[in-house]
This record gives C-alpha cells, structure tokens and sequence, in this order.
C-alpha cells in the first residue's frame, strides 16, 4: 500500500522503505492529517482510509478470513472513528495506533456477538433436547476480551504503550524498554502494575457477565 | 524460601523466561503459580494472534468505503477509489426540517446524520444511494444503524434492515438491562416523530422482526426502542431508551 511510503508505521515509528512518492510533497503527514482529521475535516477521513484501512481490513481479514464480518469492521472501525473523533487527542497516540485500537474492539465485538447468537440458537436446541455440559454459558474469553480492550482505554501512557507492546508486538520488557526508552525497571513495574489492574477488572467485573 | 517477586511473576505471566532459580521456585511453590495463573487470565485474553498489530495489508473492496462515505455522509473520496456509482431506488428522502416534538422522547443529534446523509446523496445526483454493507445466509443488509442510548439509559445496540428474497426485516442487537416489569419495544418513526411504526415486542440480545410491505424507510428512518408497561395500552409510552437513525 502506497500508505506507508517512507513514513511511519502504525505506532509512529518511522519506516524507511527506499520508495519515494511525489504525492508525499502535496500530502499532509501523519500530525497533520491527525490534526485535520479530529477538526472535522472530511478530506483526512478520506485521506486516513487511503492511508490505513489497508491495514486495518488485513487485520479483520485475519480473524475473519475475507468477506461480510471482515468488511464490516473494517466501515465500523473507521465510522467510529470519525463519529468518535472528538475524543481522539495527542495522548490517544498516533491516529493509526488509535485506528487499530477501535479496530480491536470492533473484531473482539463481532466474537461477542456470534458468542451471544451461539447460545442462543443453544438455548433454543436445548429446550428440544436437553444435553449435558455447560453449553449456554458465556465463553468467557470472548467476554474478557471486550471487557479488559476497554480497561485498556482507560491506562494513561506510557502504561498503555508498554503493555501493548507486550501483549500486541510480542516484545520482551528489555525489548520494550530499549523501543521506548523507558528504564527497564521502570517498565517491569508497569507492566506488573497493568497486570494486576486488568486482574482486578476481571475479579470485579467478570464475572457480572455470566448469564 | 524467597517467593519470586512481582515483577517476575508478571513476566511469567506473559511467558518471558525467568532466571534458573525464578523458574525453580515457581515450578515448586504453589502460591507464586496461582498470582501467575491469576495475571495470566487477561495476558490470555489480550494477547491473542487475531488482535497482534497488522501484519499483512490488503486493499478493502470498494463498498467498504461507500458505506462509510454512506453512513458519515462524507462526501470526500480516496485517491485510489473508483469513480462511484450511485444506486437508483424508488425511495425518495423529503429532508427533513426539525419540527415541534410529539409525544415522544426528543430525538438526539443522529438525525442529522441522517440528514448530512441525504445531502450527501443529493450531491452525487439527486438520489439516495442504499448501499449494501454486508451479505450473508439471513439476506442483505441494505440499511443500519447503532442504537444509541439516550439520555442517562444504558441501552444500546444495532439495527439492520435485511432483504432477503424481496422480503425485509429489522434484525436488532440490544444491549439493555434486565426489566423488573414491561418489555421493550421497537418502533420505527418519522424524523420530527409526526409519525411511528410500532414493530413489535424485543427482548436483550439478537431479534429479528419483519418489517411492513411498502414501508418507506425514508419516511421512517428512525429506529427506537421504548419501554412499555404492560398496561395493555398499544402507544408509545414516551418512554425511549436507545435509537439510531438508519442509514
């Protein structure tokens, strides 16, 4: 994709690709397209899915395969993402990572729902045969995730930023620690820290989604 | 003996390897390998293949953009997107003017998407593009919107307008609380609430009601959810919970 041309990837690091694109002189970079596209400016929605939905549709098209749930979340994610756009600020991150942030909630929403749809038409089956087993109840990852993407949301940074690369880039904390900068104390206890917050959330709140 | 620290049961955790005599410890000492199977249920959670950073690119088919120039009523378009073609329906939008409310809940800001919407469509050429978002066994989608809650409700959900075989249907996703008495209802209504459709009893979760032959859905784009007492009274009770505007 034409996105990602000598610029930065979708957590702002800078990519060199050794391509070069005369659009890059005429269009806004990445800081500018954010700022433009928080104001309500309709030519940066259409410059970010230029730019990005690339992205996001290979990561739906990852959980989904190609087809009706991959592209829904893709419009979902980037309908969200301009209704919702007021409450995106420099503390956000970049507008990419944010992108891909409502992204996750849109693909962990769709598990939700077909988890929801599951049960019911288990519900139904089983009123025909009853069966053994626990086939009604909530899957609980599915229900962990949607809860724990929003505690997510609500970490200041560099919590957020750290745990993400933990948990989303696969890295070490001494990776983490020599990506951001970050002491490697400083990050272990972080990460600690967020662990111990997303426990709480799921002790709290946990188990108030079971049916 | 030395339980392992914090830290390190974070780390354990997220299966970073640990120190010979961490690694030691915790295969012997029960309490260190609860706290790392506590930690480990939301690493578990999150840290999911499905979820990782994108990996791999791929060019979404063009509708995915007209949906969303669709139901934002953006009417800007991607360099790379094809010149876009509008679909001729036999509906036609009147536009809305904002009118004295009924004896409905006020409506929120959402009709004004719905209004940006047919603007948009207006531009183009004069007609309202319906644009197909998804497809699957239960028909097409040709419609939808979120339900919104209102006001200090915390219910909430999607609607969709499905045509399967010539025939269409509402499928709504609720998101509500559980009522201690009276049900909700779902109702379609005109965007200044001169008029409404009621559609019928739904309940939390997945329903699927179908919709009036010949309705014109942009008369009534608007989609409601009230809760009615079971007082044997068929109105709208004024009592409206989460709404959305089709689109």
């Amino acid at each position: 994709m034409t996105a990602l041309e000598d610029r930065t990837d979708l957590y702002g690091h800078h990519v060199e690709t050794g391509r070069t694109s005369l659009r890059r002189v005429t269009e806004p970079d990445d800081d500018d397209l954010a700022r433009r596209f928080r104001d309500g400016d309709e030519q940066a929605l259409a410059v970010a899915y230029e730019r990005w939905s690339g992205q996001l549709y290979g990561m739906a098209v990852r959980a989904f395969g190609p087809g009706p749930d991959a592209e829904d979340v893709t419009q979902q994610t980037f309908i969200a993402a301009w209704t919702g756009r007021a409450g995106y600020s420099a503390g956000s991150g970049p507008l990419p990572a944010w992108l891909v942030g409502i992204c996750r909630h849109k693909i962990a929403d769709v598990w939700a729902k077909r988890d929801r749809q599951r049960r019911q038409s288990e519900a139904v089956a089983a009123d025909v045969a009853s069966r053994p087993g626990s086939h009604d109840d909530v899957d609980t990852r599915v229900a962990d995730r949607v809860l724990l993407l929003g505690e997510l949301d609500q970490l200041g940074q560099p919590q957020r930023g750290i745990i993400e690369l933990a948990f989303f880039e696969d890295l070490t904390h001494v990776q983490i620690a020599a990506r951001t900068g970050i002491p490697l104390g400083t990050v272990k206890s972080h990460i600690r820290r967020t662990l111990e917050r997303l426990r709480t959330r799921l002790e709290v709140d946990g188990a108030a989604l079971q049916p | 003996m030395q339980h392992c620290s914090p830290e390190q049961l974070a780390l354990a955790a997220l299966r970073e390897p640990l120190s010979a005599t961490d690694a030691a410890h915790l295969a012997d000492c029960a309490a260190c390998h609860a706290e790392v199977s506590a930690l480990r249920r939301g690493v578990d959670a999150l840290a999911f293949p499905a979820l990782a950073a994108p990996t791999t690119s791929l060019t979404p088919p063009p509708r995915v953009w007209d949906a969303i120039a669709a139901a934002t009523g953006v009417s800007a378009t991607p360099a790379s997107h094809p010149t876009p073609v509008s679909h001729p329906t036999s509906v036609s939008h009147p536009t809305p003017e904002p009118a004295p409310l009924a004896t409905v809940t006020r409506l929120q800001p959402r009709r004004n998407r719905w209004m940006a919407v047919a603007a948009a469509a207006a531009l183009v050429g004069g007609v309202a593009g319906v644009v197909a978002l998804t497809r699957d066994g239960s028909g097409q989608v040709v419609a939808a919107t979120t339900l919104d809650p209102l006001d200090a409700d915390d219910s909430s959900g999607t609607a969709e307008v499905r045509e399967r075989d010539g025939v269409r249907s509402l499928q709504v996703d609720l998101e509500a609380p559980s009522l201690g008495e009276g049900y909700y209802e779902v109702w379609l209504l005109r965007p200044d609430v001169t008029g409404l459709v009621p559609l019928g009893v739904v309940h939390q979760g997945a329903n699927v009601v179908p919709l009036p032959a010949g309705l014109d859905l942009g008369d009534y784009p608007v989609v409601d959810v009230s809760v009615e007492p079971l007082d044997g009274d068929p109105s709208h009770s004024g009592v409206s919970v989460a709404r959305g505007s089709l689109s």
